[in-house]
């Protein structure tokens, strides 16, 4: 018989529920800023967390299921009027989705205690239920005996107290527990007698054919009709008193089939399936403008589709790319003049098509940067409340978008990043006041695609880096040297906070101050192909600039050779090449190092053939060519023998055993067939310094 | 073969039902995202039975069904709704809106293979 994969529906469950939870944290950040909240917003909400519930139920997270339960019964509350709105329900409401995610990550590692979830679900309640002495409502918190229980159902153990629902009403009417237990199937039809319940032979009738099981007077029933119910709100208490009758256990039908689907779902008669309309006619209408105001929970026309198959598909145009030009190639040798015109001109339509293909799929890996800002407001929030600091959070460029592929690897960099400025960087109200500031600190964060790149900025305005003492400390742990700290630039001892181990944080918090982190976001960012700079000016603010290619799977490249090999030089990278003169080289010390006088700068000379190890052709670097390349705080020229062509390539991974290869981040597949490494320019300077 | 509609704004659900009800030998199933999804796909093809969730963006279940009782072609297609509560509010809402049954969530195969079962042969 067929059975759920539960571990695959979980992790459509957790995808499905990071989309809710950011869903939720949006409205209940901008309720708590606002101090308001409106029916739509209120039915958005509850819609959401009856939706995790529903599911987490499915997946069998019954801790979860039974948590959500609770939020979803205050949320019903709200949305019934019972409660009003209150500021501060925005924070209590923000504390329980975070108890929520709390437990989810613990049910689905195996490490939820069953007591810790009773302490944490206890003092939830307990918060809760101070709203509702507010709101003159009856709530007392019932510990419920066992069989009162009504959703906790699902745990495996017995002690099930702490999973009684708050509701003083249904404790108040211990006569109605047996609806607890209720039909899990009915029937709607209007053509059935309206006046009385149709007998349960009727409905459990068929089952019985099904499986020869007498169904009659059954109290649980997973499936049923609605015509064998009464016209209009059938009473549950008929229904109970009428199973009371006969006490048989009918139940063991479908314990057999599902001996874990005790009624572990039923819930008070009061919590109504959600029908916004009903609730609110008014705020039903408009229940798209919610969907469309925060996020919309899903779209029309659209599908999920794992990562790994547009992968898949990219990997397939790359093959492609690559068969193109191995017959391009073909055809260059061909003798025949008219065979070989009339291919090529075939094979430039292919071209096209594959290029199209190419940018087709690239715009399905797309996604609005949204994906990656709607994380933030929460986090700052958060960390703001921590600090006692007063922060406004902007962002700009959601719709830019960005390579799905890259948005894991770039969220942990930004929020340090985040973190960092909101923890040392923006001061505490007091000290923003004496130094002439507005007491709420601001910090923006703007998404832009320029030069084939794209560029996310973050600035803060905030007291800036202190360079002196991040160049003391450098100084201190020895990252730098005395020389190197009188002859740098203000840019590059900003720069210094990237370094291994360098903490300025005078105390250590639990935000950041471990002085971990920004070597680390430096680090990420480059495994992206990207860089990341800092300006800064003390008193007034830093700014942190991150480039990043738009995406991972294809690069822009340059041919070059170095004597009779070829390389691959990122075109991200360069920043212009020359041809040099004698009087633009000069040397340094008694050293062999060269360097380029560039407009008054100087420039070291890195010389590709003895980093790795060929043959060379010019041994005079002004017979050659220096190609000016970036890293993140420096500029370096690389010697070269020849420019050759400028061409799109296909990034294929290295081999493990190659990865700390120095200077290359990559290989492709040539047009020939051979092997062709890519340079990876950070991975050069890094060794040289 | 029934043709069957499954009406969800959950993947996960929908791929439940859809499992499901593949196991249980409908191989013919087509689902929606949501009421107006699901409407714009009932009206494109003839389906015999349809499976929904009742809270859902954009059109709620009972909403949906209100629609399709309204089109000559579903006014006596069977209709399944997936409910987590079953209670009396439900019912009332149900049957007025015309719903033939329901199931509640979660489920097992069997159980929505037997309802699927059960409202196919009425």
């Amino acid at each position: 018989m067929a059975v759920f994969d539960i571990n695959k529906y979980r992790q459509m469950f957790l995808e499905e529920a990071e989309d809710i939870f950011e869903t939720i944290d949006t409205i209940l950040l901008e309720a708590e800023e606002s101090g308001d909240m409106d029916n739509e917003t209120v039915n958005s909400l509850f819609r959401s967390v009856h939706t995790l519930k529903g599911n987490s139920a499915s997946v069998e997270l019954a801790m979860f299921a039974a948590l959500a339960h609770e939020l979803e019964f205050f949320m019903d509350r709200l949305r019934n009027g019972e409660l009003a709105f209150e500021e501060s329900m925005a924070e209590l409401l923000i504390e329980g989705v975070d108890t929520l995610k709390q437990i989810l990550e613990m049910e689905l590692s195996g490490e939820l205690e069953e007591s810790f979830f009773h302490t944490t679900k206890m003092s939830l309640l307990q918060k809760i239920e101070s709203f509702s002495e507010d709101a003159q409502e009856m709530v007392e918190l019932v510990i419920l005996e066992e069989e009162k229980d009504d959703f906790g159902l699902l745990l495996p153990t017995d002690d099930d107290k702490g999973f009684g629902p708050i509701s003083g009403e249904y404790s108040e009417k211990p006569e109605e527990m047996p609806e607890s237990m209720e039909e899990y199937f009915g029937l709607f039809d209007d053509e059935a007698p309206q006046s009385e319940l149709p007998p349960f032979e009727d409905v459990f009738g068929l089952f019985d054919d099904l499986e020869e099981i007498t169904m009659k007077e059954a109290k649980e029933e997973m499936f049923g009709f609605f015509d064998e119910l009464e016209d209009h709100s059938i009473s549950v208490a008929t229904v109970s008193s009428s199973a009371e009758e006969s006490d048989e256990d009918h139940f063991g039908f479908f314990m057999e089939i599902a001996p874990q689907l005790k009624p572990k779902a039923s819930l008070p008669e009061k919590r109504s399936e959600p029908n916004p309309k009903e609730a609110h006619p008014e705020a039903a209408v408009d229940e798209s403008k919610v969907a469309k105001k925060f996020k919309a929970d899903t779209t029309s026309n659209s599908i999920r589709v794992d990562l790994s198959k547009i992968d898949g598909l990219m990997n397939n145009i790359g093959e492609l790319v690559i068969a193109h030009s191995m017959l391009s190639q073909y055809i260059y040798t061909m003798e025949d003049q008219k065979t070989k015109s009339d291919l090529s001109e075939r094979l430039e339509l292919i071209d096209r098509h594959i290029r199209e293909l190419q940018e087709s799929v690239m715009s399905v890996r797309m996604v609005p940067m949204e994906t990656v800002f709607s994380k933030f407001p929460k986090v700052i929030r958060d960390t703001a409340k921590k600090l006692d600091k007063k922060i406004d959070f902007r962002s700009f460029g959601e719709s830019v978008e960005i390579d799905k592929a890259m948005i894991e690897g770039l969220t942990d960099p930004l929020m340090h990043i985040v973190r960092n400025g909101l923890d040392h960087g923006i001061e505490s109200p007091e000290r923003r006041r004496k130094a002439g500031k507005p007491e709420t600190g601001t910090l923006m964060m703007s998404a832009e695609q320029a030069n084939g790149q794209m560029i996310i900025k973050i600035q803060d305005d905030g007291g800036g880096i202190n360079l002196a003492k991040v160049t003391a400390k450098a100084l201190e742990n020895g990252v730098i040297d005395e020389h190197q700290a009188y002859s740098m630039s203000d840019e590059e001892k900003a720069m210094l906070i990237f370094a291994p181990g360098l903490s300025t944080a005078d105390a250590v918090t639990d935000i950041s101050g471990r002085g971990v982190g920004m070597d680390v976001v430096m680090s990420n960012i480059k495994k992206l192909g990207g860089i990341v700079k800092v300006d800064t000016e003390e008193g007034y603010g830093s700014t942190f600039t991150i480039a990043l290619p738009l995406t991972l799977a294809i690069l822009d490249g340059l041919n070059i050779r170095v004597g009779t090999e070829q390389f691959i030089l990122p075109l991200s990278a360069i920043i212009e090449s020359i041809k040099p003169e004698e009087e633009m080289i000069k040397q340094i010390g008694d050293t062999q190092s060269e360097v380029l006088m560039l407009r008054n700068e100087f420039i070291p000379v890195v010389r590709l053939h003895t980093i790795f190890n060929v043959e060379y052709e010019h041994q005079k670097l002004s017979d050659g060519l220096l190609i000016v390349v970036r890293s993140a705080a420096q500029k370096i020229a690389l010697f070269v023998d020849e420019f050759m062509n400028q061409q799109q390539f296909v990034i294929k991974p290295l081999d493990r055993n190659f990865r700390n290869a120095r200077g290359i981040g990559g290989a492709t597949v040539r047009g020939d067939g051979t092997i062709g490494l890519i340079i990876d320019t950070m991975n050069i300077l890094d060794k040289n310094y | 073969m029934p043709k069957i509609l499954i009406v969800d704004d959950s993947n996960m659900l929908r791929d439940m039902v859809k499992y499901a009800l593949n196991e249980g030998g409908y191989p013919d199933v087509v689902e929606a995202v949501d009421g107006v999804d699901g409407l714009e796909k009932a009206k494109s093809a003839v389906f015999d039975l349809i499976v929904t969730d009742i809270n859902m963006p954009n059109m709620n279940g009972f909403d949906l069904i209100v629609e399709l009782r309204k089109l000559p072609t579903y006014a006596k297609t069977p209709i399944l709704t997936l409910t987590t509560e079953k209670n009396d509010d439900m019912k009332a809402k149900g049957k007025a809106v015309g719903a033939t049954g329901w199931i509640v969530k979660p489920f097992v195969p069997e159980q929505l293979l037997k309802a699927v079962g059960i409202v196919l042969s009425r």
